[in-house]
């Protein structure tokens, strides 16, 4: 793993380490814009909806791309545990990736600006938070002690100051804020104008909600626990894709002492969902939110949980035991998390590498 | 809300200030503080006269005062030291503190502007934290934000906010340590967010610009035994800190922190800030953890049990450290009979 210089232009490219996956069922204009951060990595494009329609990819990306007959074709019935009509799909290519990293973003996001003017190269600043050490067990005031300029203040225990791996990095949005429904029907204009230059993280024991639309990872570190459930076409509910994968992400790093980072990098998010829409999507989770929150809240890992499998399946275990009696929909998501895992293993057989510990 | 707006609070809130050299840099401050009661803390020497800026309206206590007005109590209150600072939390009749230190100037934000440290300190304090859930647009309740997609609807009234901590552009808060391997480095990052630090997880709390609800917090915000006498130094706000956020956490109450920005002209002696923390480095590591894994019981239902029954704790885990933690135990009980002395329980709900 290349070390990060001081320099800005010296952060690695990592191009052969991580791919970018896109979720998309329009087109892919958007990465024009993107062009000059994106051309290096590989893509690997997943297409929702009619897989008969054909999506066409901008020149000179180099890309994979998946419909829904190539998900049913790879995965057979484990393909069940996919999400139809709903950008949840992108969780299939986090699984058949081969690299290290994943960075995912939506197709309405685009290259934002610094208060500066300067273009933000997002992609860089997630691997730079990628690379760089989380501080989960102490709140640093002056945030990410990493970065140039700061460091860990006074009081700061230094048995703490060499930090945990980062397996998240959550990055922001300006112009359209990721807002729910409600927010959105009561402040349509509301656009998010403010800049708020910092990284930090997300201290162990605190959920937050992990939005998709612009969002780095560790494959490695965290991988299987990226499943974005059950959404979509025949589901209950909708838009809580994301949400569902952080908590379970969160809970799995807070156990596995891993880091979670948010802050930087901000994208330029374009497209307002339609809120009466959301609305319908997200209608039942505004209740069942209200008895996920204090699950996950509550939710603790056996020891013997060492792997990020393990643990995701004995989450799914919960799911079923805490969940399936506030709507049948549980049971039938902890059924998936545990065909997600297999199919993960199944794509992803496990190598032992030289410590005794597995990949 | 925008600033001209902002209640004044002015007289509901105290500003205190511990000071050993002079005042000269409350000019500076004069058009945000001049409508404001100072309460000027005189650390060393009392017989020298603190020279305070005309037009303020202040009191002013140095040694011989605390201890006339403390008795035997003054044991408690730190002497050369800016932890005395916390005498003048004591002593104030208002609703709302706000401490600075005397190398604290204003500063700008990044359009240019002056920074009214003040009055961001109390749109802090006015409105709700919220520790329990983590919001990624930082503060819902400032303008041009709100509670993001997947934050719990039944979490969106927040609770009170207890302390708002600001933060320093120009000389930052390090430690020894650091102060010597990096003496160049000055704090040139702006970020503009506002954001409570979630229930469960410490912070180091530095007095530097600070601001509380004395009615929700006050009697927790004892700053400690430090300076002269004592083994240990520049541990007296990290103190306090650990102690409010446990109490905080356990009453359901919030801490901010982020804006507002002062501008910290002066960095401290590095090689006598060492001789200070020296014993902090090696006993932080073990106070964090006790910390960490304090918990108060269903009965101590105020600030003021809360903190001694935290006393007992000190004593009991930390005492076998070092005698000092044995010495610091008694001296928060003997802040707490201090505060509930100058400052009678009303019956007009939980102080």
């Amino acid at each position: 793993m290349a070390a990060i210089e001081a320099s800005k232009s010296s952060t690695p490219l990592l191009k052969d380490e991580l791919d970018i996956v896109i979720p998309t069922i329009r087109n892919l204009d958007f990465l024009e814009m993107w062009r000059p951060f994106f051309q290096p990595y590989h893509l690997i494009i997943v297409q929702d909806g009619d897989p008969s329609k054909k999506i066409n990819v901008p020149e000179g990306f180099d890309y994979e791309l998946y419909n829904r007959n190539d998900i049913n074709k790879i995965l057979g019935p484990k393909a069940s545990c996919i999400s139809f009509k709903d950008s949840a799909c992108r969780c299939f290519g986090y699984m058949v990736s081969k690299k290290k990293y994943i960075f995912t973003i939506d197709d309405d996001c685009f290259v934002a600006k610094d208060p500066t003017g300067k273009e933000i190269n997002a992609l860089e600043q997630h691997i730079k938070n990628l690379l760089s050490p989380s501080t989960p067990f102490f709140f640093n005031t002056l945030y990410d002690p990493y970065r140039d300029g700061a460091d860990f203040v006074r009081g700061y225990p230094f048995s703490l100051r060499e930090g945990v791996p980062t397996a998240v990095s959550h990055g922001l949005w300006l112009n359209i804020p990721d807002y729910d429904a409600p927010t959105q029907l009561v402040k349509p204009r509301e656009r998010n104008t403010r800049y708020v230059d910092a990284v930090m993280t997300i201290p162990k024991g605190t959920l937050f909600p992990m939005c998709g639309m612009n969002l780095g990872f560790n494959r490695e570190l965290i991988g299987p626990a990226m499943y974005f459930g059950l959404m979509g076409d025949g589901q209950p509910i909708g838009r809580y894709d994301d949400m569902w994968a952080g908590w379970c992400t969160k809970v799995i790093c807070d156990h596995m002492g891993l880091g979670i980072k948010t802050g930087l990098p901000y994208i330029w998010h374009s497209k307002a969902s339609n809120p009466f829409v959301n609305l319908k999507k997200e209608y039942k989770g505004i209740y069942w939110q209200e008895e996920l929150i204090p699950f996950f809240q509550s939710v603790t890992l056996p020891k013997d949980c060492t792997t990020v499998q393990k643990c995701y399946l004995e989450l799914a275990k919960q799911v079923k035991a805490k969940l399936g009696k506030v709507d049948e929909y549980f049971n039938k998501l902890a059924d998936a998390m545990v065909t997600w895992i297999e199919a993960w293993d199944e794509l992803n057989p496990s190598t032992v590498l030289a410590n005794g510990s597995t990949k």
